[in-house]
Parts: C-alpha cells; structure tokens; sequence
C-alpha cells in the first residue's frame, strides 16, 4: 500500500529508538502501591474505599468525579493504607489511595488467562458499559476516557474511519511498538470492538515505516483474523504524525476545523494501547490496572533499557532502580517523549495510566540555546503542523494582543513543539506560544460561560 | 513674473480659507459632546495607567466616574484619598477616607530556608513555570522567583533580593495599585492595610501542607499548630487548610502571636523596637495564670 503522511509542516528528528528489540518484561509488584486519584483528563476521581478495607486486583477503589472522568481499579490486592494527597510527577498534591500489597489475588468476574477470544459480543450498550466500568482512557498521552470518545454527542455525524493510531512518532518510545510485535490479535480484535460500537466504520491501523517489523506482524495478524473492514496503512515517516488532527489529515485528507472535534470530520482515532485495554475491558472484563512503559534514554546502553508492563501506582523510583538505578549522566528525567513529554520534578511520583516513559537525557541533549534574535527564516511557520505562524505569535504574546492572537488562531496549537526545535535562534517559541494560548482559551471560555449565562437569562 | 507670484499666494490663500470653513463646518456637524468634566477629573488623576482601579486606564476612569451614580465603584489606589477627594469635590460626590495599603509578599521561602529539589530550565516566567509543574523546591506554595512581579509593577517598587531570591517591596514607592497581585501565578502578593506608621503583622506563608509536608520543604513554614489562633486575644487569627492567616481589620499590634511562633512564619513589619520574645512569653503567661485563678474562684 502505498505510504502516505501529512501535508502541513512537521519535522524529522532522529528516531533513536534504541529500546526496539527488547521484550516487555512484567514488572514484579512492590510492597506499597499509590494509586492516583487524577489519572485521566477530566475531574479527579473520587475514593470508594476507606482505610483499613481489603481490596482485590482489579476491585474499584474510585469512582468517575463528573462526566468526563473514570473509575480507577486496584492495582493488587492487599489493605487501604491511607487515603492522602501527595506529590504528583510535577510537585503538585493530588489524592492518591496508598495500598499495602498482600498479594496479587484478582476480584471475581475477571478473566485472567491468557487464552484469546476472538468472538466480538452483539451488545453495543454493554460493550460501552465494560469500556467504562473497567475505566479505559486512551493511552496515546491525552488520556480522554474512551466511552466518551465512542459514544459521540447525539447529532454528531456518523464515524466514517475508526484510526488506530500506533505511529508513535515520539523519539525513543517503543512501547507501542513492543505491544504491536508481542499482541498484534488482541489490538485488532480491540479495533474491531470498537469499530462494532461506532456502526462499522472503515478502520486503518495507521503505522509509521521506521517500523516494518510491525505493520508486517500486524498486516499477518489481520489476515489470519480475517476481519474484511480493517486494513494496516503504512506512514511515513514524519514527527508530529500520532496528532490527532494530523493522522486524520494523512489518512482520510480531511482538516478538522479550529477548534471542532474529529467527529465532525467523521473519525475516531484510538490509540493502540487503548485498543489493547479495550480488548481486555470487553473480552475479559479486566480493568485497565496495567501499561507499558519504555525505559530508555541516550544516556543508557542498550542493555540497560527495558519495556515493562507495569501496574498503576508503582512509584517510578521503583521502576528506575529495578531497571538498574538512575544513570549519573542522566541530567534530566522525562516522562513521555523527548519532543511533548514533561520533564519530572519529582520520582518518587507513581506511575499513572498513561505513563508511557522513563527516558534519561543527557546534560547536552537536554540544554537549551541561548536565545538570540529572530532574524525572520520562517523555519518554525514552515514546521508548524498546523499552519499557524509561531514567530508571530510569541511577538503577539510578548505585546500582549490577545485579540490579534485570537484572530491568529493560537488556540489552534497542538503544542507539538515543532517550531522550537526547527529555530535556528534559540527562541523559546513553544513556552511561549503555550502561555498565549492558555490565555486566549481563557478569554473564549469566560465569553463560552458569558453567553451560555446570558441565554439562561433571556430563557426565564 | 510678479503676476504669477501674486496669483499664486491668491490661490493658495483662497484654497486655504475654503478648506478652513470646510474643516470648520465639518467639525460643527460632526461634534462629540463630551462631559466637561472629565477632563478635570483625568488631570487630577496621576496618569500612570495601570489600571489598578479596574478601568482601562486613568481616562476610562474619568469617563466612567463621571457617568456613575455616585463613586462607590470608582477607587483610584495609586492616588488614594487626596485624589478621590479632588475628584468627589469636581463631581460633587461625597467618598469615605480608606486606608492606604501597601503590597505584602506571603513566601519567606529564602534559598537557605528551602532547598531546591531540581533545576528549572525553561523560559524564566513565573506564570510558564506554575503552569509547568509545582515549583523546583519541594513548597508548592511558594514564590517561583522568576519575577513576574517586578515585571508588572509600573511603578518600580518591586524587585528581586539576589540573596533570598524573593521579591522586595519597596514602601515608599508602591501605590498598592494591585497589577502584582494578578501577575503572581501562586497569589502571594496580597494588598494590606499599611497600620499605624506602617506597622503591622503578617503570616509569610502560604503553604496549605500539613506540618511535617511543609517544614521538610521550607524551614520557614507555617505548620498549621494554631499556637498564634489560641494566643490571639483579638479574634484576628484564622486557621484553615493548616496555614494560619491573621485579618489585618481586627489586628491590634500585640506581636504576641510572633512571640509564639514556632516556625518564625509570623513576622512583625516597622516595629520601632526589635521583639522582646521573653518578655511577651512571660505577659502571656502572667495573663493565662490570671484567668485560671478567675476560674477556680467562680468554682
């Protein structure tokens, strides 16, 4: 098939994926575990238990704050140790259920063996309910619980292409790829789930060419299911291509609109990990307790990085020193790739389920350019996925012009980061881009809530 | 050759008196009437502009002030009552007398008191490094010392002490305008009362952590043990989310709740002489000792 990428800007930054060819590895479970209370995008969840209960793996510990929220499982079995905020991987407080594991004994109704079921249930409605109930997020990095995404607000239009995002366009990471190579059916069978609860739509199991081994595993793995709709699309290769916005672009040439969702293009795009969960959720009714996560880093010899299946609420010290402690060249610890990920402030923080990373750099890779100038190349609008003028918008920024930003469209900012790493002057665009789209999406919000109050008001 | 001189001041002087009566027709057509008295009002305004009054300028100030039924919206900071009473007196508005206040930082977080548990290398914004992450101490509280502040005030009366990396605020200079205020990502910086001869009592602290959370990040921490609330015979002290915060309106200067402080977060600001810590210590005590003989005579 032939490759395809996006057309807009995009940058090409060394792959290194130096963590390829290692297995992913189980993680053994420690003796405490601290379950956060925030671990999707939306409200926090809120605590079912209390201190002092027994719980067993997979038993729910908390239930979803709000709409957009979702339960959160015990990652073991053993005691409710304390329910208590603590330092999340930025510093900031956040509730967090500490367990004292006593074992790992599941909760009933789990199926836990290894066996595959390839049968896709008829039931839409119940299908939804276990995606829920067992509390899958996508697991791309935005971590938007999954039923919400596959049940579209009433009056959207119908899906068109379900997106099965395992492009992994992030430098470094490879647990997707690991998860593609090591469980190509249950990601598959997981797409085919969710393409039942969108009403069929054509899936594309999107991945990036720097990983032939996969989209050939993946490409046998579906001819052996034999499911008609589905087909593997070969990307090439392009950083930022796992976007949303961009992966729609590449494959189905279609824009999704400032600030609209993808559904109004007619697509749903899932992350392949979450497909995996979904699988589990609906085929075993296992709650999403576990994640894979890439120890890697360009300060690390091969031998020492790792792919580990970990459980939700192991603290990433744990993690670090199990693979071998912390290297002493490592200057600085991310957690997610090198291009989006967030820098950690504090590793005694729990693994969430999203974690995808433990990536170590080195003092040079990681240092930043003194800035100088914008001598106005034009690199950091021609790298721009989304079409936006970068240099423009931090010169906005530094003024203060909202309202020009607005009408520049700095919402519009995927936070990619393609501009700062194409300045060739060192210009911290991305920091402050982001602080001029937190402001302008403050602004529309406040206008959003000035007008939804104002309607309220004409109503009575 | 003198024709040609003579007809050419002829025609511009003609050209000229048209488009004077033009101009002029046009500017009587087209008038805005404008109330005559706010441009008294703006000239007794300082003019800065900062916008600390909640209009868009020392202008818009004007304009609305003299729109409005009386002035109880409209408070010019930066000018405070000598100036609100100029502008009462032209809009022959009546005002109360408020007391000038000054800007107080809340974070005593020096470099010694509070270690740095990382290294923060991006764009040096306080606002960039909140929305980050939590700070490189281990205090999620505290001041991010990148400046913001400094940056904000229009009046130069802030700036950063090198040494504890803090923001200073200069008295003289600062209009308690409260553009400082907005521009700290962690509220630190908080509008209060001057005091008698600019005295007056404030925690330095925001940290809402529980004791021992708190004085492992910062040794100037406020604990939350409420010592200061069961000292206070002023009903001035509040504690709530384990930080205690003392009401500036209620406040009568004793310095009794600094005397018994553990953690040095409550501090006592122009006191002419530094705090006699035994002293206070041994009134509070002499009081306590009264009250309990009052209480085993009614027994």
């Amino acid at each position: 098939m032939k490759k395809i990428t996006f057309s807009i800007g995009g940058v090409h930054p060394n792959d290194c994926k130096l963590a390829a060819d290692r297995p992913i590895e189980v993680l053994p479970i420690p003796e405490t575990l601290y379950v956060s209370m925030a671990q999707h995008l939306g409200a926090p969840a809120k605590p079912v238990v209390s201190v002092g209960d027994k719980v067993k793996t997979g038993q729910v510990i908390a239930e979803p704050g709000g709409f957009i929220s979702a339960f959160v499982h015990s990652p073991a079995s053993g005691t409710v140790k304390s329910i208590a905020p603590r330092a999340d991987l930025a510093g900031r407080m956040v509730p967090h259920i500490e367990i004292a594991v006593e074992g790992d004994e599941w909760a009933e109704g789990i199926d836990t063996s290894d066996a595959l079921i390839a049968e896709i249930p008829e039931d839409r409605a119940m299908m939804l309910e276990r995606i829920k109930n067992c509390g899958v997020v996508g697991l791309g990095g935005a971590t938007f619980p999954t039923h919400v995404k596959l049940n579209p607000a009433p009056g959207s239009p119908a899906a068109e292409a379900l997106l099965i995002n395992g492009a992994e366009c992030e430098p470094f990471l490879t647990s997707d790829y690991r998860l593609m190579l090591e469980s190509p059916k249950p990601i598959l069978i997981g797409a085919s789930i969710m393409q039942k609860i969108l009403g069929g739509p054509k899936c594309y199991i999107c991945i990036e060419d720097n990983k032939p081994q996969a989209i050939k595993v993946m490409g046998e793995a579906l001819e052996e299911l034999g499911f008609s709709n589905m087909v593997v699309q070969p990307l090439l290769k392009k950083y930022p291509q796992g976007g949303e916005k961009q992966l729609i672009q590449a494959v189905m040439r279609r824009e999704v609109g400032s600030g609209a969702l993808p559904i109004s293009v007619g697509a749903v795009v899932q992350n392949v990990s979450t497909a995996f969960a979904v699988y589990e959720a609906v085929q075993k009714n296992k709650p999403l307790i576990t994640n894979v996560l890439t120890v890697t880093g360009d300060c690390l010899p091969v031998e020492k990085q790792h792919n580990y299946r970990f459980r939700i609420g192991m603290p990433l010290s744990y993690i670090a020193s199990y693979a071998g402690g912390i290297p002493t060249e490592a200057a600085k610890i991310v957690s997610g790739g090198p291009m989006m990920g967030r820098a950690i402030a504090n590793i005694e923080a729990a693994a969430v389920k999203g974690s995808s990373s433990l990536l170590y750099l080195k003092e040079s890779t990681t240092r930043r350019w003194t800035e100088s100038a914008c001598i106005r190349c034009g690199r950091c609008s021609e790298a721009c996925p989304m079409g936006l003028e970068p240099f423009l918008l931090n010169r906005l920024y530094k003024g203060g012009l909202t309202d020009e930003l607005e009408k520049n469209a700095v919402q519009d900012c995927i936070e990619c980061g393609c501009c700062l790493y194409s300045c060739p002057a060192g210009i911290p665009l991305l920091d402050n881009v982001r602080q001029a789209k937190l402001q302008v999406m403050g602004i529309i919000r406040a206008r959003a809530a000035a007008a939804k109050a104002a309607a309220g008001q004409a109503n009575k | 050759m003198n024709s040609t001189l003579i007809l050419t001041i002829v025609i511009l002087a003609g050209l000229g008196l048209i488009l004077a009566l033009l101009l002029y027709f046009v500017a009587q057509k087209f008038k805005v009437e404008e109330d005559p008295r706010v441009g008294k009002v703006e000239e007794c305004l300082p003019g800065a502009n900062c916008g600390g009054c909640g209009f868009a300028g020392c202008h818009d100030f004007a304009v609305t002030s003299c729109a409005a039924p009386d002035l109880s919206r409209h408070y010019c900071p930066v000018g405070g009552d000598p100036v609100m009473q100029q502008v009462a007196a032209i809009l022959g508005y009546k005002v109360e007398a408020k007391a000038p206040q000054v800007a107080v930082v809340r974070c005593n977080g020096t470099c010694t008191a509070r270690p740095r548990t990382n290294t923060y290398q991006g764009v040096q914004s306080c606002k960039a490094k909140a929305w980050l992450y939590a700070g490189d101490t281990a205090c999620q509280f505290g001041c991010l010392g990148c400046g913001d502040c400094v940056a904000a005030c229009k009046f130069g009366a802030l700036s950063m002490d090198p040494q504890t990396g803090l923001p200073v605020v200069d008295q003289e200079k600062c209009t308690a305008c409260g553009a400082c205020t907005g521009a700290c990502p962690k509220n630190l910086i908080e509008l209060r009362a001057k005091g008698p001869r600019g005295m007056r009592m404030v925690v330095v602290c925001r940290n809402q952590d529980k004791g021992p959370v708190a004085k492992k990040a910062c040794a100037n921490a406020c604990i939350g043990c409420g010592l200061c609330v069961k000292t206070c015979t002023h009903d001035a002290i509040v504690l709530e989310n384990n930080l205690a915060y003392i009401d500036f309106t209620k406040c009568k200067l004793c310095r009794e709740c600094e005397a018994v402080c553990p953690a040095g977060s409550i501090i006592g600001v122009n006191f002419p002489k530094p705090l006699d810590k035994e002293a206070v210590k041994a009134r509070i005590a002499a009081r306590k000792a009264a009250a309990a003989a009052v209480k085993e005579e009614s027994k």
